[in-house]
């Protein structure tokens, strides 16, 4: 097609920080020209394919590899037997790595599914099918695959969630209205479009990997442990992930297997984990169950809130997926107690999926809130604007900033919330019950330093050069948008290259903190190269305001001037030709002045050392949402649609709204499928994930999502961050299930409290 | 060794001559063989549309297509599907504009399917973009500019075909 | 996938006769064949791909059939305007099932032979018992995840799901499968599990579904498929059913009905109790549901599937319902 609609132009002002730029590196994906890990040109790979357990527990007693090793093309097969010669990695926080070996194909079977053996083969179909001759003789061991197993017990209490303020029993026991109702969440999946894999090369000592990474110099620190090389020696390359959602953060077992294979063949070594494989290759969401009694007066002031809640484990590691992370900063609550336990089970263990413990957390006080409301006879909207806190209880201390009444009253006025009938089962659209319902979602600020460097070339491009990552949440956009900004130039003139260890450090994206902390560094770096081609404007012999009498110069649209109207008026490309620079380099990083040796540096980009909570400081900072669902349930199918949805969010100051009402909407949908489609089926003789496929597995499809309303009701919040936002990318899915949970129960009459609502808990 | 078979493949109009083995799927010809990593492996099971290109201008899974079977018919892929003068096509101009897109790794197989939508004449309400668009998952949620995308597409196209009709 | 050969049939004679050697299978849409060769499931030697030949995709419409070539797509059947107006349920059966790139892969042919989604019948190096593909290896599924399983028409052998959506319409409606040199009617060619499942239909060696043909009749045109899934799209069905309708000059009492269910049993289903309650009856709402009710008589649950003989009569009787004018 040659004939077009003129193009949409924004206004010069979408590329400042807060417009409405389309997304930076938008033309490479609509092409298919972005490049994501396995899909760089690699002379002489090899292809690596895992074989993966099929027990729940046991020992391996024997490996028959010989099938395999006789298929063609078949290189080497790697087995437990194999001593792969790696050494334990220390932590996230940083903590040293214990002085024992680590075996990436283990001995002993902790859960079906685990990889334990690898082929390698000259193509992946050859190494795909000798993986299928990998034979196996177990000594199967007594195995808990669920904690619904009998023998999966009570699990152990976390001691760092256990939270208690005032008297909670006593003040249950004296409250007039009293309700106590027990939440399930599933085991729930990332299942980011693009697969997990690597492709790893030595050279020498020296290791590049090309794997989707939220967190390229955690994980070359953690390879470099594994393989006892220095750090610097490791290069992770990750300019676009096909998706993470919390599952890209670290190294896994399979990296591991590939990397060493690469070592011992002396050849590069691709591998692809299966989609089947990529459901127990790392951890999804933790099982959760949690019980919450709450306790009011008559005209619904809540007195006292009693949490206990417990998650799902492995058996080798201590994950709790923390039921109480929002049940003490949703309310203004007096007396408070929550406790939270994990049970270890034959799974791999659980892992961080957007809005870890919030979100479970959240689904339990927010039903439990409406069925207060129900008990009390209340609208749910007047009983959470009664509840409203007016500080943060746990902690004492003032809110930053906290716009959740704001979300609550937009939201409703938008949704048409006083158009609401309460009684249940009393709005209906033919053979559709209709039912409405809200769901408060929150997450903390988490602020981290990173570091940037801004690099202003002869031509007058200013390239924005970070270790951060982009996986579809806009870094790239917002850096190109705060270097613009600061430094005074068109967007067109930056240039920004992101996704590789060797570049300046940076805070994980994750935990919603990278926006915040990576913008800080950018901004930081590019106002200090601003400041330095100025100074040099003024004070170098060639340049055309030498000698100007003029003490300051504006930077602005890419052109240098006085303030003075007839002055000069220079381009930075003018400057640096007279200057005679081919580049000027600025590197900034926003550590505090105590962390700035090498050694320092290098744990803050590395671990979760320098990381700080939300109440840290003086103030508690968190993101708010407010969400109103609209469900269409088919009583007689027991099917639910969600028919309408309307999200009022307090995220402080939006660095691009167009990418934030994306990432909001990316949230709400994968709370859509967590409320009513998503649940990892466990078979209980033998611990299988049997649903492990996008077939069986069902995440939502564009028919089952309506339009979703998103409203911004923040302010700019600079205590949280140097630019004022607050984060985004968690925070969009917390409360989205309980609102959809407590629609159906309008609709229906019906309480589910075990996600998901499929139908046959409906009919 | 493992026999291997010698097809010419035409894909975007470029004739592809390659030894592969029957059992290499179209997905992994492009991916592995040919170097056209636009089209995405997502599931290699059917299950989620990433790996969408179109067959004879029929939207089609390359990951459950031998590339042997696609020998003698017209591959188009997202490589393609832009103007040899380098103009992208109204689907991919409105995927920008409408952000209908975050990680980015669905995106070509969206834009495959949404083109093909469109041609189908399938996008006539947003209701069925949504019901012919749900054969491609996107996990990261922009299923709502999508169908924006795919709306405007196909009125562009529309108005392109009427003026044209007109002239 | 096995490491096999590839061949293209020039004719269907030639491909017949190919794929009687052993370990040869007959590939078309591949859009199964090649799913459950990754899995595992299908081991071929050989594939002969039938999807060249010509002459064989083609649809027509006259005063008495519907005939149906085996390579016709599924995406080209559920849009042609004939199927449409003759045939509703027919080319709703088509367009609720799967994607559109496989409606545009998968052919008719091959979509009679897709094989259950059985999720154990699907892994067989965790599950290696499943009586589907090693007769005497016993079911993983029985005591296992069956949320999905069938209730009707299984056995203590296997009680895997007949997955399709066509078959069940075409079951209702009397249509017939053409295999070359012999013709019979699809209900009597898919075959229930009994002792052996790994027969799934009564396809012989050196045959080939060469068409389809769907007679025309006044309830076929007066029909509609009605699926009911967690998911509103690209989903298999908790439960469906075809029905079709036709009404006495008076246009409440009814003449001829047809009923068939899908996604509750181990082969297209036709519910021919529920028939027999409805013919010579008014349609009231209260005919309709004693009626359907009879459509679950001798199912069986397994543990998690049991709210399917709860959904199955619902689904019938909204189907029915709707083509009748009561919905």
């Amino acid at each position: 097609m040659t004939i077009m609609e003129p193009r949409k132009h924004g206004s010069a002002a979408d590329g400042m920080v807060g417009g409405r730029m389309s997304r930076f590196e938008g033309e490479l994906k609509i092409t298919g020209s972005a490049t994501y890990a396995l899909e760089y040109p690699m002379e002489d790979a090899a292809h690596a394919v895992l074989v993966q357990s099929t027990i729940a527990a046991g020992r391996i007693v024997s490996v028959d590899t010989s099938k395999a090793l006789a298929m063609p093309g078949v290189l080497a097969v790697l087995t437990p037997e194999d001593d792969l010669g790696l050494r334990a990695c220390g932590d996230w926080m940083g903590s040293a790595a214990k002085d024992e070996p680590y075996y990436p194909l283990p001995k002993v079977v902790q859960f079906n599914g685990q990889s334990i053996a690898a082929v390698i083969a000259e193509s992946r179909e050859q190494a795909s099918e000798a993986a299928k001759l990998v034979t196996f003789t177990y000594e199967e061991t007594p195995s808990v695959t669920s904690f619904h197993d009998p023998n999966a017990g009570e699990g152990k209490l976390m001691p760092n969630l256990v939270v208690n303020w005032g008297d909670a029993e006593a003040a249950l026991a004296a409250a007039a209205v009293r309700i106590e109702a027990t939440y399930e969440t599933p085991r729930e999946y990332h299942v980011a479009m693009e697969p997990h894999g690597l492709v790893a090369k030595w050279d020498g000592d020296e290791l590049t990997i090309w794997e989707p990474s939220q967190w390229s110099h955690g994980m070359a620190r953690m390879y470099a442990e594994w393989f006892s090389v220095p750090y610097e020696n490791v290069r992770i390359v990750s300019p676009f992930i096909g998706g993470g959602f919390g599952s890209k953060g670290q190294p896994l077992a399979y990296g591991a297997v590939a990397v060493a294979a690469a070592k011992r063949l002396g050849r590069p070594v691709k591998l692809a984990v299966t989609r089947p494989q990529n459901f127990t290759s790392y951890g999804g969401r933790a099982a959760t169950r949690q019980t919450i009694s709450l306790g009011a007066t008559k005209d619904g002031i809540l007195q006292s809130i009693v949490h206990r809640g417990m998650s799902e484990t492995s058996i080798y590691m201590d994950y709790p997926e923390q039921t109480g992370a929002a049940t003490p900063v949703l309310y203004k609550v007096e007396n408070f107690s929550s406790e939270h336990r994990v049970v270890p089970v034959n799974t791999v263990t659980p892992g961080a999926l957007r809005g870890p413990g919030k979100n479970p957390s959240s689904y339990g006080i927010e039903c439990a809130m409406e069925e207060l409301a129900y008990a009390l006879g209340m609208d749910p909207l007047e009983l959470r604007l009664k509840n409203y806190a007016d500080h943060d209880y746990q902690s004492g201390k003032p809110w930053s900033t906290r716009q959740l009444r704001e979300a609550l009253t937009e939201g409703a006025k938008a949704f048409g919330w006083d158009r609401r009938s309460h009684e249940p089962r009393s709005m209906r659209d033919g053979n559709q019950l209709v039912g409405w319902g809200i769901g408060c979602g929150t997450f903390p600020v988490i602020r981290a330093p990173s570091e940037a460097m801004i690099r202003v070339l002869a031509d007058g491009t200013v390239e924005v050069v970070s270790g951060s990552i982009d996986m579809g949440q806009g870094t790239y956009t917002i850096l190109a948008q705060t270097a613009a900004e600061a430094m005074g130039v068109p967007v067109s003139q930056v240039v920004v290259r992101l996704g590789d260890s060797r570049l300046p450090g940076s805070a994980i994206a994750g935990g919603s903190m990278l926006a915040g902390s990576i913008t800080g560094a950018v901004h930081k770096a590019a106002i200090a190269a601003r400041d330095e081609i100025v100074g040099l404007a003024l004070n170098t012999p060639n340049s055309p305001f030498a000698g100007s009498g003029a003490n300051t110069l504006v930077v602005a649209d890419g052109e240098i001037s006085t303030t003075l109207a007839d002055g000069p008026k220079v381009t930075i490309a003018e400057m640096m030709k007279a200057l005679g620079r081919e580049h000027l380099e600025i590197r900034r990083n926003t550590l505090s002045d105590d962390a700035q040796e090498a050694a320092e540096q290098r744990r803050a980009w590395t671990t979760m050392a320098r990381v700080m909570g939300p109440t840290m400081g003086e103030f508690s900072m968190h993101s708010w949402c407010a969400h109103f669902a609209e469900v269409r349930v088919d009583e007689a199918f027991g099917t639910v649609r969600v028919s309408r949805m309307v999200s009022a969010f307090d995220c402080g100051r939006l660095y691009n709204p167009k990418l934030v009402e994306s990432q909001w909407r990316g949230g709400i949908i994968m709370g859509i499928g967590q409320a009513l489609l998503e649940e990892g089926l466990v078979d209980p003789r033998n611990g299988r994930t049997i649903n492990n496929n996008v077939g069986d597995y069902l995440v939502p499809t564009n028919s089952d999502i309506p339009d979703l309303q998103v409203i911004s009701v923040g302010v700019p919040d600079l205590n949280a961050s140097a630019l004022g936002g607050k984060g985004v990318g968690e925070v969009g899915i917390v409360g989205v299930a309980p609102s959809i949970a407590n629609a159906v129960f309008h609709a229906t009459g019906k309480r589910v409290r075990d996600l998901p609502i499929t139908l046959e808990k409906l009919i | 060794m493992t026999r291997t078979i010698h097809v010419t493949l035409d894909i975007n109009g470029e004739m592809h001559s390659l030894d592969v083995e029957p059992r290499v799927t179209l997905l992994d010809a492009l991916r592995d063989h040919l170097e056209l990593t636009g089209t995405k492996k997502g599931c290699d099971q059917g299950q989620c549309g990433a790996c969408t290109c179109h067959v004879d201008g029929q939207r089609v899974l390359s990951c459950l297509t031998l590339a042997a079977q696609v020998e003698g018919r017209q591959v188009t892929t997202i490589e393609g599907i832009a103007d040899d003068d380098g103009t992208l096509h109204a689907v991919q101009r409105a995927f920008l504009e409408h952000d209908a897109f975050q990680c980015g790794y669905c995106t070509p197989g969206q834009i495959m399917s949404a083109v093909a939508c469109i041609r189908e004449g399938h996008a006539g309400s947003d209701a069925e973009i949504r019901e012919y668009m749900s054969g491609n998952l996107c996990r990261c949620g922009a299923y709502n500019s999508i169908v924006a995308a795919v709306r405007e597409a196909a009125e562009l196209t529309a108005g392109v075909r009427q003026k044209a009709e007109a002239a | 996938m096995r490491d096999f050969s590839y061949t293209r049939a020039s004719s269907t004679e030639d491909a017949r006769k190919a794929a009687l050697e052993a370990g040869a299978m007959i590939l078309a849409g591949g859009t199964t064949l090649l799913d459950l060769a990754k899995c595992g499931v299908a081991e071929p030697d050989q594939l002969i791909d039938i999807s060249h030949i010509r002459g064989l995709d083609g649809i027509a419409v006259d005063d008495r059939a519907a005939t149906i070539g085996a390579l016709a797509k599924m995406s080209a059947v559920a849009d042609h305007p004939e199927i449409l107006s003759a045939f509703p349920a027919v080319s709703q059966s088509l367009s609720l099932a799967a994607s559109q790139q496989l409606r545009n892969m998968a052919t008719i042919g091959g979509n009679l032979l897709q094989r259950t989604r059985c999720p154990y019948f699907r892994d067989p190096s965790t599950f290696p018992a499943c009586n589907k593909r090693e007769p005497g290896s016993g079911c993983s599924a029985i005591g296992g995840v069956t949320r999905n399983h069938a209730v009707l028409g299984t056995s203590e052998y296997c009680i895997a799901t007949y997955p399709g959506d066509l078959a069940v319409a075409l079951v209702a409606f009397d249509a017939e499968v053409n295999l070359g040199t012999r013709t019979v009617s699809v209900e009597d060619f898919f075959l229930a599990p009994g002792d052996t499942p790994e027969k799934e239909t009564v396809i012989a060696p050196g045959e080939m579904i060469m068409g389809i043909s769907i007679p025309v009749s006044p309830a076929a045109r007066h029909s509609t498929y009605l699926k009911v899934r967690d998911r509103q799209s690209y989903e298999f069905a908790a439960a469906s059913a075809a029905v079709g309708l036709e009404f006495e000059t008076d246009g409440k009492t009814v003449r001829g009905v047809r009923v068939a269910l899908g996604g509750v049993a181990t082969r297209p289903w036709r519910a021919r109790a529920v028939e027999q309650a409805l013919v010579g009856k008014v349609l009231t709402e209260e005919a309709i549901a004693s009626a359907a009710a009879l459509a679950m008589e001798g199912a069986v649950a397994h543990g998690a599937n049991r709210y399917k003989i709860e959904l199955a009569p619902r689904v019938i009787a909204r189907a029915l319902q709707t083509v009748g004018g009561l919905a």
